[in-house]
């Protein structure tokens, strides 16, 4: 099965600190194995309708294999390794994404009447927080407005968003 | 059954970062966890402040401390407690 994981520049994951063999020239990093008993062990990564809630710095598609259990905002194989750098996740697809989640959060905050001003307010302050809590933001204020369903479907937005640009599948 | 909730706060990350540490949170409530800190900066350095402790903290054993501190521990606990 073909998924997605985010790392830190240094090929580490972000929670687990464990540090991956990085694809190169072509070839794909080494098997990692782990058993499977999500968000403890075993090797996570995310569908692409998960990206949104993960976004990191560097992106990866990777190979799961073996048994893979699907969580709520995951996916957890008992064998994984990284097939390439996702190469279009960079810094200025970092930017246009977070731009865009911030956009899309003052058009929110200015959807109802009165406007939720104090939402909007931590939008600008927020921009250097990045994708990840620029997305979360612009969540929220769609969640403030019409509840959990319209969270949902605001991240879900922000997946579609994603996998355009990234040219992914999902 | 009520849906299950899609984020939480940084008051909560707070109240459970010891039993995210010990691993002692269900799977549904580390991916939670995990989320907020993907994108609090704030938090994720508490939690890290928090793991340096215990990692600190845990290699001290009961012997090891003077009495007078040891005393002077208990006693601020039990203030603490009545607070």
């Amino acid at each position: 099965m073909i998924a997605y994981k985010f790392l830190q520049p240094d090929g580490t994951s972000p929670f687990s600190g464990f540090r991956w063999t990085l694809p190169e020239e072509g070839a794909p990093g080494q098997w990692v194995e782990a058993a499977v008993d999500p968000c403890r062990s075993g090797v996570h990564a995310c569908r692409v309708s998960d990206l949104p809630f993960w976004a990191g710095r560097t992106l990866y598609e990777i190979e799961l294999d073996g048994e893979v259990v699907e969580h709520r905002r995951k996916l957890v194989g008992s064998r994984g390794r990284l097939l390439r750098r996702i190469e279009a996740w960079d810094d200025d697809l970092r930017d246009a994404y977070t731009r865009a989640c911030a956009d899309r959060a003052h058009e929110l905050a200015f959807s109802v009447s009165p406007p939720l001003e104090h939402w909007d307010a931590v939008v600008e302050p927020a921009v250097g927080g990045g994708p990840a809590l620029l997305g979360f933001v612009a969540a929220r204020i769609a969640e403030e407005i019409s509840g959990p369903a319209a969270y949902r479907d605001e991240r879900y937005k922000q997946a579609s968003w994603l996998a355009g640009h990234l040219g992914l599948d999902g | 059954m009520a849906e299950p909730a899609d984020h939480i706060t940084c008051e909560e990350v707070v109240a459970l970062v010891s039993d995210y540490l010990d691993g002692a949170l269900p799977p549904e409530q580390v991916e939670l966890f995990e989320q907020h800190l993907n994108f609090c900066e704030g938090c994720g350095a508490y939690v890290e402040q928090m793991r340096t402790t215990v990692a600190a903290v845990g290699r001290i054993r009961e012997e090891d401390l003077p009495a007078d501190t040891l005393d002077r521990l208990l006693a601020a606990f039990r203030d603490w407690r009545r607070q």
